[in-house]
Order: C-alpha cells, then structure tokens, then sequence
C-alpha cells in the first residue's frame, strides 16, 4: 500500500509538474514567479528586436516581478564586446555564428532558435509602378530606393538579394535614393520619391510606418542566410541561472513568441519557424 | 561684492523647468546620438529611450519662434548645456579675460560646419545607436563602438564645456553652434534688453554679466541680470533704441 502510496505520489508529481512545464510553456507563465521577485536580469539583444523584446520583458517583468535590464544594439558590436570581456547575463544575437563563438570560448552556456527576419519588396500604397516581383527592380523606368552602405542586415542583405535575383546592376541604375540607413529610406518609399525597396518585414510594423506600404513577397531562393536567424542563450555569467533559464523559456514560449510576431518576425515556434529552423539548421550543436 | 540681481531666481526656475523638460533630451544628443550633428535628425534615430524623437520638431520651431521673439534668450533662460556652463563658470580661473574679437570669429566656422554636415554630407551616423539599454551600459558601448569623428565630435563638445572652468561661458560664447544661430536673430528679435543713449559706459553691466559682454551685443543672452546694476536706469526691455553711430561709439 505504502509502495502503491508512493508510486501514486510519483506519478502523481510527475503528471502534475508536466501539466505545469507544458502550460507554462504554452501560456509563457514562469515556473518559479514568486522566486525571482525583486531579482534582476541583464539582457542584451540585437538592436533589430527591440520592438519585440520591450514588451515582452515589460509581461516578463510584470509576472515575476523581477527587473529586466535590457540593451538592444547592432548584435556585431555587442557580440565583439563579448568577446572581447564584457559580460551580460542574456544574449539574443542574429547570426548563428555568432552564438557558437560565444560558447567556444565559453562564455555562452547554450541557445535555441529565437525567431527569423523576412526580407520582403515594399512599395507605396496601392503600388502605384505595379510592382510584381524582385525582377521589376530591374525593369528601366522603375525608381528604386536602395541603401547598400546601411548596416549589413539592412545593406550587405539587400545588395546579395538583388545579385542573386540578377537585377543588381540595373536597380542600382534605376535607384533614385541612396541612403545609408534602411530607417531613413523608409519615407522615400512612402511619399512616393521611389517605387519600390528591398527591407525586413520588421520595419513595415514599426509604429510610424505601419499600414503606409504595400508588401510584397521574394522567393526564398535569393534570401542570403546568414542575417535571417535569431537565437538566445543564456550567457555563464548570469548570476541566477534559475531566471536567465526561466527569462529564456518565456521568450521561447507561445506567449513571448507573439511579442515577435506583432514585431514582424517569424517565431521560431510556429509550423513556418520549425521549416526554417530545419532548413539553416539553427541548433545548439 | 557682487549684487545678486533681483530678476535672478525668476530665470533660475526657467532654466529648473526646461532642464526638467530638456535635460533627458540634450543627456542623449551629447552621450548617445549616432549622428555627426546631433539634436537634428531625430525623426530617423533608432535610439529608442531617446526623448528628442517626439520632441525635436516641438523644440526647433519654439527655438525659431523664441529666437525671433527673444533673441538669445533661449540660451540663458533654458538651455540645459547653458545652465552646465553657468554653473562650471562660477568657478572660472580667468573672468573677464577673455579677448572678444575672438567670440563671433570662433563660433560662426562651427555653426557653418555644422551646416555643411547636415545639408552636405546628409548627416551621416559616426557612432553605432544603441537603440535602447540601462543608462551606464548603453553611454559606454556608445563610446566603446564609435568612429573615431563621433569620439572627436563629443570630446570636442564636453572640452568646450569643461572649458568654462578657465574662461566663463567658454562653449556658448565661442563655439556652440545653436547660440550662433540663435545669435542671428538677437538683430531682428522683437523685444530684448538695450542700453539707451543715458548709457555712460561704466561697464557695470559687463562686470555682472556671466558671459561678459553688455545688453544687446555679442552673446547677450537676455537674461536682464544687468537691468538692477545700471547706475544710470540706461538699461530696457524692448524693441532697441535708434542711436547715432557718435552715441554707439561713446557707449561703446
């Protein structure tokens, strides 16, 4: 009866801590709330995320009551700092490479897909060129705004996009604005100055240029990879490993994730994440 | 020793209130701004903690309104960087030795500099934005991943400020850009503080003055510190006075 007693406790902790882990899996709710209050975390993301990560460590914060100390900056600057010695307890950068230096050298402890970039045409509203497709870039008479010289993400990404669809050439012909920021090029499509852009889809949600351009798709084929992943892993220095696991389990959950959805990202927990995930092989080797 | 103007605590409360409004706002141009000129591309920043991107626009066209309306009075009534520089002057080394050809000479090449890399060169990004972040962290990756201009431009900045501990008012007399244009407007500006022709040339004024010059000339900045000090009452507010170049000359 005793060992019956027992085993019944087992399965029963066992069901029960599993119900839990899926729900707070599921509902992004941390597992150990009340131990992290008044605790604090300092992450650092690639600065691209931003609009995703303050909500979400403001719902963070709101359910452990812990303090999040965010920095969102070019993921390259910070993951140089890294490895040069400065610490941080989170790190959320682009570029999968990027993670694996960091645990070479061991100062990451391990990361999971965190969520992709979509590089996507955009063009005023109602397209007023007709733009179809990556081709039209390259058509004579089409006004292309273009900005080769922006941070990688934003001008090296661009530039290949445009190679491998074999339009380069002529849409730099065509460009009518040559910015240095995909940012301040933005307005150039919207007033119309150019027809057509190459950008992240992240950019097209941002609160001042929501629902002012039409989107239009580009074949998979001619993304570049490198700058399309996300991850986050947990960095040794964290001071409470409990809360930089929990902070990450959030982030990667449904709840979390649909912070970088309403941002323009894919979510790495989705049907179209786990394809992607499979497809660039974003795992913690 | 010094009479302290009665006027004084009136623009004291300003310059509290505006450093309230705009202190945040100038912090970040100076430690966190990416752009070679800072306070003028704000709509485009990625620095997301920064204040100046809801209120740049407000600020500029209440500087064009106040310029027009008060001259330099922007400078000495709310300008944070000013209030810094006031308050390092009180401990300045060499008051009232600095030489004033050097004032006008000095601060127009930066105001045209300034100008040139904004409309010119469109105003590029020397420093990598670090677009949200605690406050110690993000000024020192600032200053960990900038271009060596951005380094040179915010040195130049906090020097020229840190020089008001050797020379009163250093950075607004001789070389900040904003008081050089809003210095274009102390000419036209509808109302500010002027000597009349009772004016005997004592030089009480200057004497008070914590930039050192005398009611509308070079770097007055409208404060009317001097009004009380005149021994004549040779000081007003207003539109100007017309005088003869003999009355210039004599006041002068």
């Amino acid at each position: 009866m005793k060992e019956h007693e027992n085993n019944f406790s087992r399965r029963g902790f066992l069901k029960t801590s599993s119900v839990a882990a899926t729900g707070s899996l599921l509902l992004g709710s941390s597992a150990f709330a009340s131990t992290f209050k008044n605790d604090f975390l300092q992450v650092w993301s690639c600065g691209g995320l931003a609009e995703a990560f303050i909500p979400a460590n403001k719902a963070y914060e709101e359910i452990t009551g812990c303090r999040i100390d965010y920095s969102g900056a070019f993921a390259a600057a910070l993951g140089k700092s890294l490895l040069g010695g400065t610490k941080t307890e989170v790190f959320a950068p682009r570029v999968i490479e990027l993670a694996q230096k960091l645990k070479a050298q061991g100062k990451m402890l391990h990361f999971v897909p965190l969520c992709f970039t979509k590089y996507v045409l955009v063009t005023p509203k109602g397209n007023p060129a007709g733009i179809k497709s990556i081709h039209d870039l390259g058509k004579p008479g089409v006004k292309t705004v273009l900005s080769p010289n922006a941070s990688p993400p934003g001008g090296e990404a661009s530039t290949i996009i445009l190679k491998k669809a074999g339009v380069l050439e002529q849409a730099q012909k065509n460009a009518v604005v040559v910015g240095d920021c995909v940012q301040t090029v933005v307005p150039d499509v919207i007033k119309r100055t150019g027809d057509v852009a190459v950008m992240e889809l992240r950019l097209t949600k941002k609160a001042e240029f929501a629902g002012k351009m039409e989107v239009l798709e580009i074949p998979e084929e001619f993304i570049p990879p490198r700058p399309v992943s996300f991850v986050i892993g947990v960095m040794k220095f964290a001071h409470n490993r409990d809360l930089a696991k929990d902070y990450v389990r959030f982030i990667t959950s449904e709840k979390g994730q649909s912070f970088f959805e309403a941002a323009g990202f894919i979510p790495a927990l989705s049907t179209e994440g786990e394809r992607l995930i499979q497809k660039y092989g974003v795992k913690d080797a | 020793m010094r009479e302290i103007p009665v006027a004084n605590w009136k623009r004291r409360v300003s310059q509290l209130g505006f450093l309230v409004i705009l202190g945040e706002f100038s912090f970040y141009g100076v430690f966190r701004c990416p752009f070679a000129v800072p306070y003028v591309s704000c709509g485009n920043c990625p620095v997301l903690q920064c204040p100046g991107r809801d209120l740049w626009i407000p600020v500029w066209i209440g500087l064009l309104i106040s310029g027009l309306a008060f001259g330099r009075a922007f400078c000495g009534w709310g300008c944070p960087g000013g209030l810094v520089s006031e308050l390092l002057s009180k401990l300045a080394l060499l008051k009232g030795k600095a030489r004033r050809a050097l004032e006008a000479a000095s601060k127009y090449p930066v105001v045209i500099a300034s100008l040139l890399v904004f409309f010119v060169l469109n105003n590029p990004r020397w420093a990598i934005p670090i677009r949200t972040g605690d406050f110690f962290n993000s000024v020192s990756l600032t200053f960990e991943h900038a271009d060596q201009l951005w380094l040179w431009r915010t040195g130049f900045i906090l020097v020229g400020l840190a020089f008001a501990l050797i020379i009163p008012h250093f950075w607004c007399r001789y070389l900040c850009p904003t008081g050089g244009l809003l210095e274009l407007f102390n000419r036209i500006s509808l109302v500010k503080y002027f000597t009349t022709s009772a004016c005997n040339g004592c030089d009480s004024c200057r004497k008070i003055c914590f930039a050192e010059t005398r009611p509308a000339e070079i770097n007055c900045v409208n404060c009317g510190d001097c009004k009380k000090i005149c021994p004549v009452d040779a000081i007003r507010l207003g539109h100007g006075e017309k005088r003869s170049e003999e009355q210039q000359a004599q006041a002068a």
